[in-house]
């Protein structure tokens, strides 16, 4: 099965959110009732409803000014924590495609996707015990189609495509606008890309994190703890009947009894 | 002259501790046995024997809940009998005579050093498990950075890897590694002859001085 990457040119994004209206139209995300904090940005984060949002950040470099516009959703890891850490089959699935994909049927809403997530994404219903979070449209990738908040793009910030193109076109834009690209940890992948303007740091900008990984506490947690609670557990009950088969049980002996 | 139950057994467990041990021990084996299930994708038979991931989720819940309330009461009601002592380290390096021929333990009261040991790991750990449960339970992610929030879920785990296997070891000295043990906390009663081998300490000062008076 091919794989897909999602590349947003941030040097492109206008700050339309196109494709905000876009994700919640094709999802069927109802609208919210916000607060105006003094930001274009609106919401301020993402919500149970709101699975990606147009982040706005001014930053200052050298003297510049660089009003940066990020398309912010599920990076869909390549090795997802999310998935890692959910205890209830087929609630978060990593499919073939690269998209990580929640199902509300399966969630039991323990929040532990949200806890394990490096880039904090998966949020919370409360009332429901659900999470949600941005599917990479997989419901249209798998159709042919593109996902949703792409096909919305007025700028071309948004592309979608097989995952060697969009890297050789990440690396081709990168070069030529003399920005980075973020994640840029080759072995940290994820099905999302970014281009960052040149000067721009993901240090720069809200809600990023500059050196994604698998938590060393998730892995701790099901690569260690997880295995040594039944090999714990087993070894007591091996080593109880060793105890039994070669000491043998501590017998009182009732001679004792009646005082001596 | 033909002995009675009454001649042969004493009593060392009261209603009220045995009542608080097997709460406590049913609410905690439950919360392992459905831990397990959400834990392990390959042992999907306890889940769905008990209608599901979200309803095995509510009873890990409220079964933590009966264990934490329990963990609490077991705290005022065995803590001054498992208090240290300095004879407890002579038992420990000598292991409770369990794994090598010992010549003579040093006299227990209540509790040995081992069991004693195990208490004091049921309630730390035990706190870890309920303070980590509770807010894995009810943490708002809206106002709890998730960076504190996995350390959490970490530590839950990390707690019961011990408490779990410490529990195992607490079931086989308790059954079948010291016959005649087990009716202490069942019916309460154990035999005179037990009673002067594991507690001879606690067993003069009970029952030798009473009867003397």
């Amino acid at each position: 099965m091919a794989e897909y990457i999602k590349l947003i040119d941030v040097t492109k994004c206008t700050g339309c959110r196109g494709c905000q209206v876009a994700c919640k139209q094709w999802n069927s995300l109802p609208a919210e009732k916000t607060i105006f904090s003094g930001s274009l940005q609106n919401p301020k984060d993402l919500t149970y409803n709101t699975w990606t949002l147009i982040r706005y950040d001014e930053v200052v470099k050298d003297g510049k000014l660089h009003w940066v516009m990020r398309h912010d959703a599920c990076m869909h890891c390549d090795w997802p924590a999310c998935a890692k850490a959910c205890p209830s089959p087929g609630a978060l699935v990593k499919t073939p495609e690269g998209a990580v994909v929640h199902n509300p049927q399966y969630c039991i809403g323990c929040k532990a996707c949200i806890a394990a997530c490096p880039f904090d994404i998966p949020r919370n219903n409360p009332e429901l015990e659900k999470m949600a979070k941005c599917t990479l449209c997989y419901d249209r990738i798998t159709e042919g189609k593109q996902p949703a908040c792409v096909t919305a793009c007025p700028t071309g910030c948004l592309t979608f495509g097989l995952k060697e193109d969009m890297l050789e076109k990440a690396h081709k834009r990168a070069e030529a606008v003399g920005g980075t690209i973020y994640p840029s940890n080759p072995k940290y992948e994820t099905h999302v890309m970014y281009i960052l303007p040149a000067g721009v740091s993901p240090k720069d900008l809200q809600h990023t994190n500059p050196n994604p990984s698998m938590p060393l506490s998730v892995l701790l947690w099901k690569n260690l703890f997880k295995p040594f609670t039944l090999i714990g557990m087993g070894a007591v009950i091996g080593g109880a009947f060793l105890h039994y088969l070669i000491k043998g049980p501590h017998e009182v002996h009732e001679t004792k009894e009646g005082g001596e | 002259m033909t002995m009675s139950a009454h001649d042969t057994k004493v009593y060392v467990t009261d209603v009220e501790e045995r009542l608080v041990h097997w709460i406590l021990a049913a609410s905690c084996l439950f919360c392992v046995l459905t831990g397990v299930g959400l834990m392990f994708h390959s042992w999907s038979i306890i889940p769905t024997l008990l209608g599901g991931y979200y309803a095995t989720k509510l009873m890990h819940i409220y079964s933590g809940v009966v264990f934490a309330g329990m963990l609490v009461y077991s705290y005022y009601l065995w803590r001054k009998d498992c208090g240290f002592e300095e004879s407890d380290l002579d038992w420990v390096l000598k292991a409770g005579g369990y794994l090598w021929p010992v010549k003579e333990l040093p006299p227990v009261y209540k509790y040995n050093a081992g069991q004693k040991a195990f208490f004091w790991c049921l309630i730390v750990t035990g706190v870890v498990i309920v303070v980590t449960g509770l807010f894995m339970w009810l943490w708002n992610p809206a106002s709890v950075p998730n960076v504190l929030a996995r350390i959490m879920y970490m530590l839950h785990a990390g707690a019961v890897v011990v408490l779990a296997a410490f529990i195992m070891i607490h079931i086989y000295l308790g059954t079948a590694g010291n016959p005649g043990t087990v009716s202490a906390m069942i019916t309460g009663y154990v035999t005179k002859a037990w009673c002067k081998t594991h507690c001879p300490r606690w067993y003069q000062e009970k029952f030798e001085k009473d009867a003397q008076a």
